[in-house]
């Protein structure tokens, strides 16, 4: 009875702090309560400019929902650290490719690091690192570490760029993560268009500057290719490839001058201009992409060059679309990383959205050299390997001015703009795991959600009541105050509620009245066992504080252990769990104690208080 | 008021008994993991869903020839009750393609019906090999824990017979995810990972039942002879039913209170924690203490156990 003053202090000092620490929760949601009860949409916008540093505040401070709950996408994203480690290797060969190949494919069904992955191939190849990597001098161990430096810089650049993507594009409160070596979380809430967010995150944005090569120079290359292809489908082994083919059943190319070419693979999917100009039909694109990846296929291009295809179809004569063929200088003339500004804007001649680029005065001068020099030839724009434009060449750019056209619509260019200004992934990254609630649901979820808190609440607490009757109401104190905890912890340390995190809640209720179940039934057994009601209450207490004591903690320890090695939604029901078992050692022994010691000293309590 | 006072079941009699139910219980759910296997979530296989929500009532068959006819390969099912589909098909890191081609195809074919797609999820292979064994670990951790701290807490003896009991609850729920598994519309039962965070709340609550027993044999049995073991054991267990029975019955109504009303995301999870518990509490009275009653019987050795209230 010595702490008493000290207990009672407690439980209003929490009991205070839980409140205060809701109170902008509340704010929050009788604002915005006020706000829609505005007949005109006038009146409630008025409203919001004279309240908007409480109602910020207040939303600051308020307790966050869950993405799952206000609708929103979470994203994990995986650098391509096999693509980061190619791009360092320098006299690449067959036998290197053939290396990363197997590498790649390992890492794609294993959960190794792609570096121990690569170390291991090489070890078994007996090739050392240094062949490609890096000096000639340095062991093994120097390049892995250099190489994991390496990819660690990537991670952490990565994620600088993709927050400017997505600062710039304006998302509220973003929250981008790393995790483990090669991995982004990106979560974001109330997004409109998932579609765009998804393109401005995962384009590398790499863009470069590469000069087109002569007409007769792709031609022949083709030619080259098709024979090929056309050797290859008369082993009846390669069959397959051909059937692969779409090809559009009956419909002539409109000005075929290589009809008197005989057909081939490749020449039933292409149609080739007057002008030199190569077309693919939209629906063969992806065919010839493919094609164009294969590696026998690539033998076959000259060494310093590469066939890329435009980034958006043309519309020819006989109204349906194509994609333009380019065969390019490998080796780009510029690279983004010299671009300092861009800006979305209209053509000259009309409507077609257009990106503006500057550059710095590296690039300005690099770009005048190289304008100066080609004068009449063509210049191709690749963003991530697809050919926006390939304009010629008119006179020599001194100002550093260049723009990217054959864009679709404003939001493209725009998107592009974000992404040219915060620069260029350093390795591709790819979405690995999406989870994406619409707004819809998230409203049936808090639905849900509330249902539940509201049904197992009543139904607990009705239950203590009848089973417990006097005594039943102490416990049901408890259990209010238990939740306020829960939330308000939840609030103050600007953790976020899901659904999962209201499970977690209800289950807690059901849970922290054990303790009560456990005292109530040992004091009833004092009871029976004819002792007072003081000595009673005493001794419940006393004796089931082990057995409280021992399930608390293990409870505490796996969801522990789920909030640990969970992710994402599991994690939030591991936190409520275990904000709620630690309130409960609180709530449900210190609180009911003191609630009794107060009916004691009133006399409210009797043997029969207990039910 | 109260239910169970003042029992006197012979538990340690009957436990034979009790240990064929556990057995059976066990067994099928083996033969069923074996044979039947389990359906697993997309969380631990790896893919990608879709839930489609259409305005107006419509039939699954002809939604899953519209997918069909659009070329989506998978299995569309009825999800929870009002209107709604869950698509499952293969990973792809572009949901971009998936989610114009579904909207594409039922916005020609269900002009009138407006639909709107409320959720994707999408795991890829490495995260879902990533999570099933981030789950295995917590698994294992919790076991290992708890076998730590009740041993701590009590005696080797006693912290063993409480894992046995825990792993038998899991196995049989497990065993039930696997009979039960894809029988019910409303209730798919997919091993995701809510149900490896029910796994762990029903590992951990089991044992709470478990260390009430045990409190209450600790408390009785300080200074007794062997011969008296059977005696203090079953009035132990007797002695605690009633407050065994009231904390797992407060649980179970939250359990299912959430199985009721929280909505068909969360079903499962509670599926399994009310089973959990259920099968939680038989174990604490039936398999944990009758395993160490019989442990102690055939090492003849007495107890020495340590903390518990001085009294």
């Amino acid at each position: 009875m010595k702490n008493k003053p000290f207990n009672l202090f407690l439980i209003v000092l929490v009991t205070v702090v839980s409140l205060w620490s809701l109170w902008p929760t509340w704010r929050d949601y009788s604002l915005s309560k006020q706000m829609d009860s505005f007949a005109s949409g006038e009146d409630s916008l008025k409203f919001s400019v004279s309240h908007r540093e409480e109602i910020e505040n207040a939303r600051k401070k308020s307790l966050k929902l869950g993405l799952d709950l206000r609708g929103g996408m979470h994203l994990v994203m995986e650098v391509d650290q096999i693509d980061l480690f190619e791009q360092k290797a320098w006299n690449k060969d067959a036998r290197f490719h053939a290396i990363m190949e197997s590498v790649r494919k390992q890492a794609s069904n294993s959960n190794a690091q792609v570096i121990d992955l690569l170390s291991a191939e090489f070890g078994k190849q007996n090739i050392r690192l240094s062949r490609y990597f890096y000096d000639i001098r340095n062991s093994d161990r120097e390049i892995i570490g250099k190489l994991q430096k390496e990819s660690e810089d990537a991670l952490a650049r990565a994620r600088e760029i993709i927050r400017n993507r997505i600062d710039q594009y304006g998302v509220a409160e973003p929250v981008i993560t790393t995790q483990g070596s090669r991995r982004i979380i990106i979560e974001l809430a109330g997004i409109s268009d998932e579609n765009r967010v998804r393109n401005l995150l995962k384009g590398t944005a790499k863009l470069e500057f590469k000069l087109l090569r002569e007409p007769e120079v792709m031609l022949r290359v083709l030619d080259k290719l098709n024979s090929s292809l056309a050797a290859q489908s008369n082993v009846p082994v390669a069959a397959a490839d051909t059937a692969a083919v779409r090809i559009p059943a009956g419909v002539p190319p409109p000005a075929p001058v290589a009809a008197s070419k005989s057909a081939g693979p490749l020449y039933d999917v292409l149609t080739i201009m007057q002008n030199g100009n190569v077309y693919v039909p939209a629906e063969s694109r992806e065919f010839v992409v493919k094609l164009f990846q294969r590696s026998d296929i690539k033998t076959l291009i000259p060494q310093d060059s590469e066939l890329l295809l435009a980034a958006k179809p043309d519309q020819l004569q006989d109204g349906r679309n194509y994609y333009s063929v380019f065969l390019l200088r490998k080796t780009a003339e510029l690279t983004g990383g010299v671009i300092t500004e861009a800006k979305a804007s209209f053509s000259a001649e009309g409507a077609q959205p257009e990106v503006l680029m500057e550059m710095n005065s590296e690039g300005t001068a690099k770009w005048a050299r190289i304008t100066g020099a080609n004068i009449g030839k063509r210049v191709a724009i690749v963003l991530d390997g697809a050919v926006y434009s390939a304009p010629v060449v008119q006179s020599k750019i001194p100002n550093g001015n260049s723009v990217i056209n054959g864009i679709e619509s404003v939001e493209e260019a725009k998107d592009l703009e974000i992404v040219l200004k915060a620069g260029a992934l350093p390795a591709p990254v790819r979405i690995i795991e999406e989870r994406t609630v619409g707004p819809s649901l998230g409203a049936d979820y808090i639905r849900a959600g509330m249902l539940s808190l509201l049904w197992g609440f009543l139904a607990v607490s009705v239950f203590m009541l009848f089973y417990y009757r006097t005594a039943g109401i102490a416990a049901d104190m408890a259990l209010v105050l238990n939740i306020l905890v829960v939330l308000s912890v939840l609030a103050g340390f600007n953790a976020s509620l899901s659904l999962p995190g209201i499970a977690g809640i209800v289950l807690t209720m059901g849970m922290a009245v054990d303790a009560n179940v456990l005292i109530y039934e040992r004091i009833r057994e004092e009871l029976a066992d004819g002792k007072s009601i003081v000595s009673a209450v005493a001794a419940g207490y006393d004796k089931a504080f082990s057995s409280i004591l021992d399930s608390h903690v293990t409870t505490l320890a796996s969801a522990y252990l789920l909030y640990t090695f969970g992710i994402g939604p599991i994690q939030g029901f591991a936190v409520t769990l275990m904000i709620g078992t630690a309130a409960s050692l609180f709530t449900a022994i210190v609180v009911t104690k003191e609630v009794f010691n107060f009916m004691l000293s009133k006399n409210m309590l009797s043997e029969k208080s207990f039910g | 008021m109260r239910i169970f006072h003042k029992t006197s079941f012979n538990f340690i009699k009957h436990r034979k008994i009790a240990y064929v139910i556990s057995m059976v219980l066990l067994l099928s759910g083996i033969v069923s993991l074996a044979f039947r296997g389990l359906n697993y979530g997309i969380d631990f296989r790896g893919g990608s869903e879709v839930v489609i929500r259409f305005d107006k009532n419509v039939e699954v068959g002809s939604v899953r020839a519209v997918l069909k006819e659009a070329g989506v390969s998978g299995t569309l099912k009825q999800y929870g009750i009002d209107r709604s589909f869950l698509l499952s098909t293969v990973f792809s890191g572009q949901t971009n393609e998936l989610k114009a081609l579904v909207s594409n195809a039922f916005n020609a074919r269900f002009p009138d019906n407006r639909h709107e797609i409320v959720r994707i999820d999408s795991v890829g292979p490495s995260i879902a090999s990533d999570l099933k064994w981030s789950a295995l670990k917590a698994l294992l951790g919790a076991l290992a824990a708890i076998l730590l701290y009740v041993g701590i807490r009590f005696e080797l003896k006693f912290a063993a017979a409480g894992v046995v009991a825990i792993f038998h609850d899991v196995l049989t729920v497990l065993g039930l995810f696997s009979i039960l598994g894809g029988l019910f519309a409303f209730m798919p039962l997919e091993m995701d990972q809510s149900i490896i965070a029910a796994f762990l709340t029903v590992a951990g609550y089991s044992i709470t039942d478990t260390v009430v027993v045990y409190d209450r044999i600790r408390e009785r049995i300080r200074g007794r002879k062997p011969s008296e073991y059977e005696a203090i054991f079953n009035e132990s267990m007797n002695q605690t039913l009633s407050r065994t029975i009231i904390t797992s019955g407060t649980t179970l109504i939250s359990v299912l209170i959430l199985f009721i009303f929280a909505g068909p995301a969360i079903r499962g999870f509670a599926f399994a924690v009310f089973t959990g518990i259920l099968i939680g509490t038989y174990s604490s009275i039936f398999v944990a203490a009758p395993i160490v009653y019989d442990w102690l019987k055939a090492t003849k050795s007495s107890v020495r156990l340590r903390g518990g209230s001085v009294s």
